[in-house]
């Protein structure tokens, strides 16, 4: 071997073995997936997800403490088969499940956006429930960290004066409507830096959303969806009123009713 | 020579100055702040830490081996908060750090809790056996100010020799050099 030859073997071997840095580090994250799956889905296999449940989210998000989600169900029309359920999943978040979305009489199409805390670089991952059992899922990687304990934007007054207020705004020409629920959704995690002490953790963990007597669509939520929850969803009005219930840690239920068109 | 051998040359030698330089290179370290850093703890950090020696990988390995220095990890885990609902999946991450660290976590934080100062000033100590004079080195994950900012706390402690590893276990797994699971010190 030449001495040319040797340096250009010894740098294709450096490239490669830094190509393969990334590579690593992302199998080792996978770990906690192997870790949690079972208590999280049980014992069955999720199939791949790919075109019937697309995830997207940014793969370096700018704030760690609203990283926005968004989930797109698309079940092939060949498959007679509804989605029911949809487990939100943030991996190396310290409580991995971030939601629980159950669409009652399943749905075919279906998207649903909100923003959540992401603690360290980490897998997103969603698990879709069909209505005869089988599981599908899709998972991106999404660096970002530290949103879990990143101090909460709004001041502590204002968060309660300002607590439940609801807004449901209704996006025609999109298909799509919106929910927001004032609320601090403190995660547990948040240090107020000038009394040195934790803010113990206080969040929305359901809010359930009805047209008329159906459901469109409820949630259960933890620690890392991000303040003030937000939840834009599919939408096509039948007119009637909706009704917007949410239910905090503590057990306060806020509850208001709006014209299916929204406000 | 013809021109596509000195092209392939030229690119060639790019490829082997990045590898060198290291692709942290390229990302701008910013000036070394006068206090603790405060947020996004997960960015570039400076090259300097006042009154500290800042160390590369064979540096950190020279001293692990030579084995008078105390490895302490600074590396976060979130501690379950205590009024969670019943039920909730609670799986703070695993550590695999350098062997025979010293893992204290949440000590890098810019603002502590009365608590967990306590508890970094006690972890110290007991690592270092009371001796002020002995050799710290802090470490967590490259690009994380968590380290810089609980090497400048040890500082203030009173601890003399106090050795900051920026590169942390990403370095130290870079280089091939072992890691174990660790297990935050009580």
């Amino acid at each position: 071997m030449t001495v040319r030859s040797r340096i250009i073997v010894s740098v294709w071997a450096g490239l490669a073995a830094l190509l393969l840095v990334p590579s690593l580090s992302v199998a080792q994250q996978e770990n906690t997936w192997a870790e949690i799956r079972s208590t999280v889905i049980g014992e069955s296999v999720p199939g791949d997800g790919t075109g019937r449940l697309t995830l997207v989210a940014p793969s370096r998000a700018e704030d760690a403490a609203i990283v926005p989600i968004e989930l797109r169900v698309t079940v092939p029309d060949d498959d007679a088969g509804r989605v029911t359920k949809i487990t939100l999943v943030v991996d190396e978040n310290p409580a991995p499940v971030a939601a629980v979305f159950q669409l009652r009489d399943g749905q075919k199409t279906f998207d649903m956006a909100t923003r959540v805390r992401i603690d360290s670089y980490t897998f997103v991952r969603a698990v879709a429930t069909m209505d005869d059992g089988r599981l599908y899922m899709t998972k991106t990687y999404v660096k970002a960290a530290g949103g879990c304990s990143a101090p909460a934007a709004k001041d502590p007054v204002e968060a309660k004066a300002r607590l439940g207020e609801m807004r449901f705004r209704v996006f025609a020409d999109r298909g799509d409507a919106q929910v927001q629920v004032r609320h601090p959704n403190y995660s547990g995690l948040q240090m107020d830096q000038v009394t040195r002490h934790y803010t113990p953790a206080w969040f929305i963990d359901k809010l359930d959303v009805r047209q008329g007597e159906k459901t469109l669509f409820s949630m259960e939520g933890g620690i890392s969806i991000s303040e003030d929850p937000t939840f834009r969803f599919t939408y096509g009005s039948t007119g009637e009123p909706v009704t917007i219930e949410a239910r905090d840690t503590e057990g306060q239920v806020f509850k208001k009713i709006f014209p299916g068109s929204g406000t | 020579m013809s021109a596509r051998h000195r092209t392939g040359q030229a690119w060639e030698c790019s490829v082997l100055i990045w590898l060198l330089a290291g692709p942290g290179a390229y990302a701008q370290a910013p000036p070394e702040p006068e206090g603790y850093r405060l947020e996004e703890y997960r960015a570039p950090t400076p090259l300097t830490l006042k009154g500290a020696t800042v160390i590369g990988t064979p540096e950190a390995e020279a001293l692990w081996r030579q084995g008078n220095a105390v490895f302490i990890d600074v590396m976060p885990q979130p501690q379950r908060p205590a009024n969670l609902p019943a039920g909730t999946l609670w799986h703070a991450p695993s550590r695999d750090s350098i062997p025979r660290a010293v893992w204290l976590p949440n000590v890098g934080y810019g603002v502590l809790t009365p608590e967990t100062e306590a508890y970094f000033r006690h972890g110290l100590s007991v690592a270092a056996q009371a001796d002020h004079s002995r050799p710290l080195v802090l470490f967590c994950q490259r690009n994380c100010w968590m380290s810089w900012n609980a090497a400048k706390r040890a500082l203030r402690y009173g601890y003399s020799v106090v050795y900051w590893y920026p590169e942390g276990t990403d370095g130290w797994k870079d280089a091939g050099l072992p890691v174990e699971r660790a297990e935050r010190s009580p």
